[in-house]
């Protein structure tokens, strides 16, 4: 029976796997050889899913432990078939370190007993939600650096329409991943808490977050060349991003947020 | 061109003229804005229970005629300046702005029936926010008549997107007239069809429930060392609270090794220092342990318990300012059993939980509380009861939203050039040239 006890024997092949197909896709240029080095690394991670779901005869979802597989699995999974799709280097080794971050921390520190979730928290939409919003972030703080390069060289009077091109569609992407996990928070929030939105001050700045990127979206249509004002949108909707992520526990509006947990 | 202010769009045509951009639809968001705030000045927020049903529905049927008569002219102006994306982005750009200022400002309850002359704590109750979000599902349904008029499978994801969102801004537009929310606490044994409201008024409903048993389960307590004087944990401001797991019955807290000699979920006292296992009404979990200071070895051993209404709880003293101590055990799963009622004739029987909600008819019933005080030996539980109608439109418009999202970072944007822009009329066309 596969337990937490054999996980080192899976998780160290999958983070060879998985540093190899960075060191391959960055160093080498070779993108045969990082697919198939990713992909390895997934399947590999997902046999110990599935036999230890098998031993334990429930889903593993029950742990701090569990949970963070979960992360691992979904981040690698969706970042590996975002790499096929969209071909940016930068995304396949962002999710493959990150999910192998969450492979370290559950070697180094093991929580593999229950942990003190409280009810509401425990819902098969948690790790989706959360998930998802990891790799928005991403696609969305790339986005902001494009503007910030776009806007550098505006002064130098060196439009660069690719570039352009690259940031709304980077913006694209991040903000249906953020769609997609706020929809699924109100999913969520039906369930446990009774109404889909609430104006809960998390929900609210994620709404303002939402309605910024909205705005640039929309502006652009009709924009071959984006504008300064539209670059500077890319930039503060990043900020509502951070506000909404850390900086809402801070605000006097939230002293009741749901979404505020002690650490 | 680079001086040009790019929220007002073009600049060699004057004010007011057709097409309509960007200046003219931030001035008439402004202006409803501003007449949102002279509405909220003289007679206070909105009320809701005005546009209750069915007076909600008629206002949509209203919509959908205004609509639907507009898109048989589609050359009108005013239908081109509601569909446009000027409007769309001016009316987003006008709920960003009012949510920044609840996202600031601490918002009082619904309940409480208080606010500001401003509106600026009752921001989604503010006429100016209800004006703002009613123009933005007139420019929404414009949005997609227009783009109907023009049917194209290629346009699935736009279709997704803006009939999920307008479907979502409708029908959770009209829950809010028309959602009610209650609680009502049921003794177990007992049946109960009365409950209160958020103003405290107790009321009689068309749903009644049985509560056959309550059950509950705690996690494991947490052990910390505390001052005597304070009960403050150590150290302050940083305390350390360690979860007693007897897989791993010895570490460290705070300079003093603790070792779990037995553990006990259930405990009751058995003489003036000692407990033993026995699961009933009352019992609460108790540890032995073994505290061994590091610096000195000197070591003490006792039992510690959290306790509970039935029992006190019992410290193991350290030294003369340090006890070790046992936190209340929280609370891991909370279930009732339930049968409901309904006024058609139902007995539907459930096991309730967080998370694990029971829908009938309109109703969604969602475990509430329970006695906090007496935990595990609660003998009364408390429900949520949740009507809303609408509630299957938002759903059907809150999963074509998230199919389009999905579909959005699948295609990203295909747009190269402005190929992709419906080029509607001459106007827009003109229109398009004017701003690029």
């Amino acid at each position: 029976m596969i337990t937490w006890t054999h996980f080192i024997f899976f998780a160290l092949p999958v983070m060879v796997c998985w540093l190899l197909a960075v060191l391959s896709v960055h160093l080498l240029k070779r993108r045969g050889w990082a697919v198939v080095l990713s992909l390895s690394g997934i399947l590999i991670f997902a046999a110990f899913v599935a036999l230890m779901w098998i031993g334990m005869e429930r889903p593993p979802m029950r742990t701090m432990g569990e949970t963070r597989l979960w992360y691992t699995f979904f981040l690698s999974v969706i970042g590996f078939v975002m790499y096929l799709k969209w071909k940016y280097p930068w995304i396949l080794s962002f999710s493959l370190i990150v999910a192998s971050v969450f492979i370290l921390i559950n070697l180094l520190k093991p929580e593999i007993h229950s942990k003190n979730l409280m009810p509401a928290l425990q819902s098969i939409w948690f790790v989706p939600h959360v998930t998802v919003y990891i790799l928005s972030y991403s696609f969305l703080s790339a986005a902001t650096i494009a503007a910030i390069i776009l806007l550098y060289r505006y002064r130098k009077q060196d439009p660069d329409t690719q570039l352009a091109a690259f940031t709304d569609n980077l913006v694209y992407i991040g903000f249906g991943l953020l769609m997609t996990g706020l929809l699924i928070g109100a999913v969520w929030a039906k369930e446990a808490w009774g109404h889909y939105w609430s104006w809960d001050p998390k929900e609210t700045w994620a709404f303002i977050t939402a309605a910024s990127y909205l705005i640039y979206i929309h502006i652009r249509l009709r924009e071959s060349k984006p504008k300064r004002f539209t670059l500077w949108l890319v930039i503060i909707s990043f900020l509502f991003l951070m506000i909404t992520w850390k900086g809402v526990n801070y605000l006097p509006s939230a002293q009741n947020s749901v979404h505020v947990y002690s650490q | 061109m680079q001086k040009e202010n790019p929220g007002t769009g073009s600049t060699q045509k004057s004010w007011w003229q057709t097409p309509w951009a960007y200046k003219e639809s931030l001035a008439i968001v402004t202006g409803l804005v501003f007449v949102g705030w002279l509405l909220q000045i003289n007679i206070g927020v909105f009320n809701y229970d005005i546009i209750r049903f069915p007076v909600n529905v008629v206002v949509f049927a209203c919509v959908f005629i205004f609509v639907s008569l507009l898109s048989l002219k589609p050359k009108v102006p005013l239908f081109n300046w509601l569909s446009g994306i000027p409007l769309s982005v001016s009316t987003i750009a006008a709920l960003l702005l009012m949510s920044l200022i609840m996202g600031l400002i601490p918002q009082v309850p619904p309940a409480a029936h208080s606010h500001s002359l401003t509106g600026f704590d009752a921001v989604t109750r503010s006429w100016a926010f209800v004006l703002v979000y009613f123009l933005t599902i007139v420019n929404l349904a414009c949005v997609v008549a227009r783009r109907l008029l023009h049917f194209s499978w290629r346009d699935y994801a736009f279709y997704l997107n803006h009939i999920g969102l307008l479907l979502m801004l409708m029908s959770a537009g009209m829950g809010a007239a028309d959602l009610r929310r209650y609680v009502m606490y049921v003794e177990e044994g007992n049946t109960e069809w009365r409950v209160y409201n958020d103003d405290k008024e107790v009321l009689e409903l068309p749903v009644a429930i049985k509560l056959n048993d309550f059950y509950m389960e705690e996690y494991i307590p947490k052990l910390a060392v505390i001052d005597k004087n304070s009960g403050d944990a150590i150290s302050k401001g940083k305390p350390q609270m360690i979860q007693i797991d007897t897989l791993q019955p010895t570490f460290n807290i705070a300079g003093w090794d603790i070792e779990i000699k037995e553990y006990l979920h259930e405990a009751i006292r058995n003489s003036d220092s000692t407990y033993r296992y026995l699961p009933m009404p009352g019992a609460c979990p108790a540890a032995l342990v073994t505290a061994t200071n590091r610096k000195d070895n000197t070591a003490q051993t006792g039992w510690v318990c959290c306790g509970n209404f039935a029992q006190l709880y019992m410290t193991l003293g350290l030294n003369e300012q340090l006890s070790l101590a046992m936190t209340r055990p929280e609370p891991k799963l909370f279930r009732s059993d339930i049968v409901v009622y309904t006024e058609s004739e139902k007995a539907v029987s459930h096991q309730l939980e967080v998370n694990k909600p029971l829908s009938i008819d309109n109703w969604m019933i969602y475990q509430y509380g329970y006695d906090v005080d007496r935990g595990r030996a609660s003998s009364w539980s408390s429900f949520e009861l949740v009507y809303d109608p609408w509630l299957l439109w938002v759903y059907i418009g809150l999963w074509m939203f998230v199919a389009g999202s999905v579909l959005l970072m699948w295609e990203g944007n295909k747009k190269k050039g402005n190929k992709d822009i419906p080029q509607v009329n001459n106007d827009d066309v003109k229109e398009l040239n004017n701003n690029s």
